[in-house]
């Protein structure tokens, strides 16, 4: 018992060492963790996401042109290879970063990081792969993803309280046209030096700093200046769409520029309704008053200079989402109360979704990659240290400014009858 | 270039290979694409190609807009010169510097890509 508690503290400590230190190679921050894993996954992340596109919908296109045609390897040979390896190739969006994600068995990095790296440095952005997989799959994406009207309410909320920047949809909207010199000029913008993290993990921090001076080295990547999003700052507002034969959804929410503090995650914990056991009713405050049939989520979105809290209603009628939206903005309004052992609770939970956000891939990936790109460390001690200095005055009185700024309310569905607003107590 | 493709056989590489040979054929090579009369009626020569098989049909639809536009007009105009049996006044002709292959490089990349996926397809893997 007590060896395996010290392995895994030992464990712990190295994958926070290995973590902290971010090299440069070949222009771009390189950060690996080595624990052993399986497999590897080498990310490039690119600070190319949607608030920093040039025109509306290059990101979502230039997301949609990962892994076609370079000057090494052609769109078949390139998924072909990666067949015959056993590795998946996959390209993320969100507000902030472009990710393109390699994943394979151990041994076969040469290949697959030259991949990525071929990707960045020499794709042709042909007009023929535009018309024929590129466009076609933004839109289908798009048409897939606002199918969802929880999507479709939190891409409104974003519009809604960032306005510009961190407000702009990183999904294509229907008609919009784009070209393929569009996508290269925004490539050639965002994929400087300086601008791309690499992100490794199963593999050593000097093998993946090796292979990437071998595929990005002797000035591959320009030192042009990548392009720059304004600051962001928080608006709020209403809005009310009309969608059929999907549940209906209100999302409540409150936004805070700035870097996202820890207490926002204390008071997502506070809130989330999602019991800790299954089949019971769950603690938080606003667990009681969700009637059957209705939904309640926490949403917690930060990002690298502002975030983006609320709560997402979902329901089958409309008489219980608004049921839960009238309990839901009662707890936001008594949450700042919070004292002692309610709020020890609510540090731990966070806490503990902190932490073991940071132990998957994907969580080490958004967790560490943001701050991978500005060069500085970030280890989860520090992280979880944030969550210490909280105390109930603190709690209160972040609570109290971020409920003072304009609620971003959003309906998506049957229009006439969900509540508005003012309905709920806002 | 394969026999079978959608460009047919052509000689034309070796030929300009040799310097020679390119000066004494390509005046009898300009004489005889005027000679063809496609010119007379507006066509370009990338008109003529077979355009009822798939790989050439796909090199059409990576056309701009604008060629295409421009291909479906003369296709138009050399059909009505057919129906009146007749050729374009002089100064409507063709001429040899406009009479470019738009087309063939487009039915040359679909043809790479379809050779290219044969040999993924019929690859035999050596594991190391």
């Amino acid at each position: 018992m007590l060896a395996a508690r010290a392995s895994a503290a030992r464990r712990a400590s190295r994958l926070a060492r290995n973590f902290a230190t971010v090299v440069d190679a070949a222009g771009v921050k390189v950060a690996a963790v080595d624990n052993g894993q399986p497999t590897s996954a080498v990310t490039f992340l690119v600070k190319g996401g949607s608030r920093f596109e040039s025109k509306p919908g290059v990101a979502h296109a230039l997301k949609g042109f990962a892994f076609k045609s370079t000057a090494k390897r052609s769109f078949l040979g390139t998924i072909r290879e990666a067949e015959l390896y056993g590795g998946v190739l996959s390209a993320g969006l969100t507000r902030e970063h472009l990710a393109l994600t390699a994943e394979f068995l151990r041994g076969d990095e040469d290949f697959f990081v030259d991949v990525l790296a071929s990707f960045i440095t020499s794709a042709k952005y042909t007009r023929h792969e535009l018309d024929e997989y590129v466009a076609p799959f933004c839109a289908a994406e798009t048409a897939t993803a606002f199918a969802s009207p929880a999507t479709r309410a939190l891409d409104l909320a974003h519009l809604l309280a960032f306005r510009t920047g961190l407000g702009v949809s990183p999904f294509t909207s229907a008609g919009t046209h784009i070209s393929a010199e569009d996508v290269r000029a925004f490539a050639d913008s965002v994929f400087t030096a300086g601008n791309i993290a690499v992100l490794g993990t199963g593999i050593a921090p000097d093998v993946l700093a090796k292979l990437l001076e071998k595929s990005l080295g002797a000035g591959a990547l320009s030192t042009a200046a990548a392009p720059k999003s304004t600051p962001s700052a928080y608006f709020g507002g209403e809005t009310r769409i009309e969608a059929h034969g999907a549940p209906e959804t209100v999302f409540v929410g409150f936004g805070t520029s700035g870097t996202p503090t820890a207490e926002l995650a204390v008071l997502a914990a506070h809130l989330d309704p999602t019991p800790s056991v299954k089949w019971s009713q769950g603690l938080s405050p606003v667990s009681a008053g969700i009637p059957v049939g209705t939904s309640v989520q926490t949403v917690l979105l930060p990002y690298s200079d502002a975030a983006l809290f609320g709560l997402l209603i979902q329901g089958e009628s409309t008489e219980g989402v608004k049921a839960a939206g009238k309990a839901v903005v009662a707890a936001l309004k008594s949450a700042g109360e919070l004292k002692g052992d309610e709020l020890k609770k609510a540090v731990v939970k966070a806490k503990f979704a902190a932490a073991s956000a940071s132990e998957g891939r994907d969580g080490l990936l958004s967790s560490l990659g943001a701050s991978t790109l500005l060069g500085s460390e970030s280890s989860l001690d520090a992280k979880l240290a944030s969550f210490d200095k909280i105390d109930a005055s603190a709690f209160s009185k972040a609570t109290a400014s971020l409920l003072k700024s304009k609620p971003t309310y959003v309906t998506v569905g049957d229009v006439k009858t969900l509540p508005y607003a003012d309905e709920l107590g806002l | 270039m394969v026999l079978a493709g959608p460009l047919g056989p052509s000689l034309a590489p070796t030929i300009r290979k040799s310097r020679t040979l390119y000066r004494w054929i390509k005046p009898v090579a300009d004489w005889y694409a005027d000679l063809a009369g496609y010119r007379k009626v507006g066509y370009k020569y990338d008109d003529l190609l077979l355009e009822e098989r798939p790989d050439v049909q796909r090199a059409l639809s990576r056309l701009t807009p604008r060629e295409h536009y421009d291909r479906q007009y003369r296709l138009k105009r050399a059909s009505h010169c057919s129906v009146l049996h007749d050729v374009l006044p002089k100064d409507k002709w063709t001429q040899a510097s406009e009479d470019i292959r738009y087309l063939k490089p487009h039915v040359e990349n679909v043809e790479k890509e379809e050779l290219e996926r044969r040999a993924w397809d019929n690859l035999v893997v050596s594991r190391k």
